[in-house]
């Protein structure tokens, strides 16, 4: 089956609910179990999460959008986010140390557990920054 | 996000219902917050609420940090399904007081 849809939403924490509910909408078309749809919405979630919180810190409002693409070809699964936030420097994204507990810092690690790959991309025509999450279903 | 708050003794009960993302984590921290520095023991109910991200689980870590900084506990019941997926993928299961 192939498939691709895209949506852009405000960059904004209140467009959260709508980046899951486009992407529960696509997963919807793809025969997966719910589960594992449940963790792709997870994974696409908290990438868009890291724009608004990394991308725009420090920016009180802004009305910028971002850009979600859902892509499957055969069965390898691409997503892709584009933005026009500060620009990432793929080393500095990690996450912190699953032992030490403290808030926040776990949004990278769940993507790096549910993706098979996340890769800043350098074809970011007219954005800032284009990741790129894949994984084979 | 919605809420409710019901009190027995000295054990207040948050029934949070809907989904936990960085948009609402304000609200809930405003709601539970205060209760545990206050002392006390709060029993998180979690049956209604369908998904919870890392914003949501920082909300956990903080309660659970400041009641151990207040001598009381936060216990989180009746977990869905799907949050304990997301619980269970922090490591946090061992670390939060689950029910």
């Amino acid at each position: 089956m192939n498939l691709s849809e895209s949506k852009d939403f405000l960059v904004s924490t209140g467009s959260l609910k709508e980046v899951r509910t486009f992407s529960r909408e696509v997963f919807e078309k793809i025969n997966l179990p719910q589960e594992q749809k449940d963790e792709l919405v997870l994974a696409i979630a908290e990438a868009a999460q890291n724009i608004v919180k990394h991308g725009y810190k420090d920016v009180e409002e802004t009305n910028d959008r971002m850009e979600i693409k859902i892509s499957l070809k055969e069965s390898e699964l691409e997503i892709g986010f584009f933005d026009k936030g500060k620009a990432v420097v793929p080393g500095n994204v990690q996450h912190r140390k699953l032992d030490d507990i403290k808030p926040g810092g776990l949004g990278t690690f769940f993507i790096k557990q549910i993706m098979d790959a996340a890769v800043f991309k350098k074809d970011q025509k007219g954005w800032v920054n284009h990741l790129v999450l894949t994984k084979k279903i | 996000m919605t809420y409710k708050v019901t009190e027995e003794g000295n054990i207040s009960t948050v029934f949070l219902n809907g989904e936990i993302d960085m948009d609402v984590t304000e609200k809930a921290k405003e709601v539970i917050l205060p209760i545990v520095e206050s002392g006390k023991e709060v029993h998180l109910n979690l049956k209604d609420v369908s998904y919870m991200d890392s914003s949501g689980i920082s909300v956990l870590i903080e309660s659970h940090q400041k009641a151990l900084e207040n001598n009381t506990k936060v216990i989180v019941k009746e977990v869905s399904k799907s949050v304990l997926k997301v619980i269970m993928m922090a490591k946090l299961e061992q670390i939060l007081n689950l029910e």
